[in-house]
C-alpha cells in the first residue's frame, strides 16, 4: 500500500513530477552520452596509435628506445622471433630498421627518421600503403624505392619520381654513408611528426647501407585478440633479462595516452557525483515541496496509525518511484542521442590529444555495464535526496502536521 | 464492572510560556469505560478537541498521565504511540480526511494493511462495512468522487474497520447538514448498541447531545459536568 500511495503520491503534481524526472534524466544522459563518446575516444586514440607505426607491442633491444644508437639491434633475432610466435593471438609482425638520417634533394637536405620495412610486412601493421596520396607504395624488401611524408615533401620541393640521397651513420664503422634512393609514393598519416621527419625504405637495402645484414632494430607487432583497454587478450611472456631486449605495450610505449585512457574513468566518476549531487538539491527541494503541501495529510496518515518509520519510508519509496521513472525516461533519450551520434559521430579528424592525431569520427562506444551503473547511480542519489524530507517526515508530531491544515 | 479503556488523570496541557501561557486543559480527570456512547461538549476554545488529541496520544500533555492497558501514553515513543493507535484507536476527523490518492476501498483497507490483516479477511470486513455504510458500489471511487456524507462514512468505517476499542470524533458532523448528520449519528448508534463499540466525541450538535448516553461538559479547560443518561 505504500508503494501505491507514493506512486500515486507522485503524480499529484504531474508538471512538477515530469520536470523532476527531465532534470534526472537529462542528468543520466548527460553521464551516458558523455561516457560514451568518452570510450569512443579513446577506443579512437588507441586504434589510431595502435593502427599507425606502433603496433599493440614492441620489441627493442635494451637501450635502443632512449639512445637510438644505431648499433643496439635486437639480440637473437631467431630466438626473439620464436619467442613472439609462441602467443596465440599474434596477428601480424613487422621486422624495422629504424635511424636518424639525412635526406637530401635538389632543394635541401633535412633531418629524418628512416625506417626500413618489408612492405608485405608492414601492409598487415601500419596504414602507410593506405596512406598514399601520390605515387606508389613500396613494393618490395630490397631495392631502391622510398616513400615520405607529405609535408616533408612539400619542404623539399619533391614529386614521385624524383632521387633522394640518404646519409646515415653504418653501424660497423660508424662512419658516414650514403644512398641513393628513388621517390616512388608521398603518405599523409595526418601525424605531423611522421609527415614531418619520415621516410620509409626497403629494409634489405637499409641493412645494407647501414651494416646491419639481418638484423633489427624493432619488431612491431599486432595481436587479434584484445581486452577493452586495447592490449592483448593473453599477457605476452615475458622477457629473460639475459635476453637483452625488451618487449612493451603499447601502453608502456604511449604512457601518456594509456594515462589519459586509465582517468576517464575516474573523471566521469568525479563529474557523475558532482552532477548528481547538484540534481539531488533539486529532488531534494522537490520533495520538500510535496511534503510541505502534504503536511496534513502526512499528519492524518500518522495519526491513524502509520509510524514514524513508515512514513519516512513513503516518502523514500516517493523517491524511488521518481528515480525509476525518471531513469526509463533517461535511458530513453540516452539511447536517441547515442544512436543519432552513433550514426553521424563527432568530427574531431586532425585534432591531436596526448600525442595522438584523431584520423576518424568519434562515435560513442557503449559499455553495457554503464547502462546498469548510472541508472544506479541516479536512483541511488535521488534515494540520498530524499532522506532529509523523510526525516522531517519521521520526526514530524502528527499533530503539529494537522495543525497546518489549510483553511 | 465495565473496563476502564482510557484513565485520564490531571490532564492539564499549556500552550506559549510565561506571560503568553494559556490553559487549554487543567486537571482533568476522566474515565472512558467500554460501550461509553460519550459526548464532549462546551463552547468554542473550552478544550474539546485538545482532550481528544491528548486522549489518542496525538498531543503531548504538559502535566498529568493516561493510562491505557495499564501502560502510561507519557512513556511510549513516537512509533509505540502510533502502534497504539493503530491497535486501539479509531479517528474520525471534523473534514473526513481521507487520503485522496486511494480509492474507497484503499481508504477503508489502509489501516488494516498496517496491522497486516490477512487480505481475505480484509476483503470480507470492507465489504460489510461498505453494505452497513450504504456505499456499496462506491469501492472505486476516489474520495473527491464522493458527497461531504459519503466520505464522512468512509471515514467512519476507516475507523472502525480495524475494530478499535474506541472511536474518538471530532465534530464528526460538523460540515454535515442536520439530515446526514441524523443519519450518521443513527449509524454509531446502532454500531454502539450492536458491536458494544466504544465513542467518544467532541460536538457542538444538538443530536449528538440528545443521543448521547455521557455528557461530559468542559469549560475553559475543566471539566464541569460529567452526567450519564440511561
Amino acid at each position: 500500500m505504500l508503494w501505491k500511495l507514493a506512486w500515486r503520491n507522485l503524480w499529484r503534481n504531474r508538471t512538477r513530477t515530469v520536470l523532476t524526472a527531465l532534470v534526472i534524466a537529462v542528468g543520466l544522459v548527460a553521464m551516458v552520452f558523455t561516457d560514451t563518446m568518452f570510450e569512443g575516444m579513446n577506443t579512437n586514440m588507441v586504434k589510431n596509435a595502435t593502427d599507425s607505426l606502433m603496433g599493440h607491442a614492441q620489441m627493442n633491444a635494451l637501450g635502443f628506445r632512449d639512445e637510438q644508437n644505431v648499433t643496439l639491434t635486437i639480440n637473437d633475432i631467431d630466438q626473439s622471433l620464436a619467442h613472439l610466435e609462441e602467443h596465440p593471438h599474434l596477428s601480424a609482425l613487422s621486422m624495422r630498421v629504424v635511424t636518424q638520417s639525412m635526406l637530401s634533394s635538389s632543394a635541401g637536405t633535412e633531418p629524418v627518421l628512416s625506417l626500413g620495412i618489408d612492405p608485405k610486412e608492414e601492409h598487415r601493421l601500419s596504414k602507410f600503403d593506405e596512406a598514399i596520396i601520390e605515387g606508389e607504395y613500396l613494393d618490395s624488401a630490397s631495392g631502391r624505392n622510398m616513400i615520405l611524408g607529405s609535408k616533408l615533401s612539400e619542404k623539399l620541393e619533391l614529386h614521385p619520381g624524383e632521387r633522394l640521397v640518404l646519409t646515415s651513420v653504418d653501424a660497423a664503422s660508424g662512419e658516414m654513408t650514403q644512398e641513393l634512393f628513388r621517390l616512388s609514393g608521398i603518405f599523409k598519416t595526418g601525424e605531423d611528426k611522421m609527415d614531418e621527419s619520415m621516410v620509409v625504405v626497403p629494409r634489405k637495402t637499409l641493412q645494407q647501407m647501414l651494416k646491419l645484414e639481418g638484423k633489427v632494430h624493432q619488431i612491431a607487432m599486432r595481436f587479434s585478440q584484445l581486452t577493452k583497454d586495447g592490449v592483448p587478450l593473453i599477457p605476452l611472456a615475458e622477457l629473460h633479462e639475459s635476453s637483452g631486449n625488451e618487449l612493451l605495450l603499447w601502453t608502456e610505449l604511449m604512457p601518456s595516452l594509456y594515462m589519459m585512457t586509465q582517468m576517464t574513468d575516474l573523471s566521469m566518476a568525479i563529474m557523475g557525483v558532482i552532477l548528481f549531487l547538484i540534481i539531488s538539491l533539486g529532488i531534494t527541494n522537490t520533495l520538500l515541496m510535496g511534503l510541505y503541501e502534504r503536511l496534513f495529510e502526512f499528519g492524518v496518515i500518522k495519526s491513524i496509525g502509520t509510524t514514524p518509520w513508515q512514513t519516512a519510508r513513503l516518502m523514500v519509496y516517493e523517491a524511488i518511484c521518481l528515480g525509476f521513472f525518471s531513469v526509463i525516461v533517461g535511458l530513453a533519450l540516452s539511447a536517441v542521442s547515442t544512436s543519432m551520434f552513433a550514426s553521424y559521430g563527432i568530427d574531431y579528424i586532425g585534432i591531436e590529444i596526448s600525442g595522438v592525431t584523431l584520423q576518424e569520427k568519434i562515435y560513442p562506444s557503449l559499455e553495457w555495464s554503464r547502462l546498469v551503473f548510472y541508472p544506479f547511480l541516479s536512483i541511488g542519489f535521488t534515494i540520498i535526496a530524499s532522506v532529509y524530507p523523510a526525516c522531517k517526515l519521521f520526526y514530524m508530531l502528527p499533530i503539529d502536521a494537522l495543525r497546518k491544515r489549510k483553511l | 464492572m465495565t473496563e476502564t479503556l482510557i484513565a485520564a488523570n490531571n490532564l492539564t496541557k499549556t500552550f506559549g510560556e510565561g506571560e503568553t501561557e494559556i490553559y487549554a486543559l487543567r486537571n482533568v480527570n476522566l474515565e472512558i469505560k467500554r460501550g461509553d456512547f460519550a459526548a464532549i461538549v462546551g463552547p468554542s476554545g473550552s478544550g474539546k478537541t485538545t482532550l481528544l488529541n491528548i486522549l489518542c496520544g496525538l498531543d503531548k500533555l504538559s502535566s498529568g498521565d493516561i493510562q491505557v492497558s495499564g501502560r502510561s501514553l507519557k512513556e511510549m515513543n513516537g512509533s509505540e504511540l502510533s502502534r497504539f493507535r493503530l491497535e486501539h484507536i479509531g479517528l474520525v476527523f471534523q473534514a473526513y480526511n481521507l487520503i485522496p490518492v486511494l480509492t474507497v476501498l484503499e481508504n477503508i483497507e489502509y489501516v488494516m494493511l498496517l496491522q497486516k490483516v490477512p487480505a481475505e479477511e480484509r476483503r470480507k470486513r470492507v465489504q460489510n462495512f461498505l453494505a452497513k455504510l450504504g456505499l456499496e458500489g462506491k469501492e472505486d471511487r476516489f474520495p473527491a468522487e464522493l458527497s461531504g456524507g459519503q466520505q464522512q462514512r468512509v471515514a467512519i468505517a476507516r475507523a472502525m474497520v480495524s475494530h478499535p476499542d474506541i472511536i474518538l470524533a471530532d465534530e464528526p458532523t460538523a460540515n454535515l447538514d442536520s439530515e446526514k448528520g441524523g443519519q450518521l449519528l443513527e449509524m454509531m448508534k446502532q454500531f454502539n448498541k450492536e458491536l458494544s463499540m466504544t465513542f467518544v466525541f467532541s460536538t457542538h450538535d444538538p443530536q449528538i447531545m440528545e443521543q448521547a448516553k455521557r455528557i461530559v461538559t468542559l469549560s475553559d479547560g475543566q471539566i464541569v459536568k460529567d452526567e450519564s443518561r440511561k
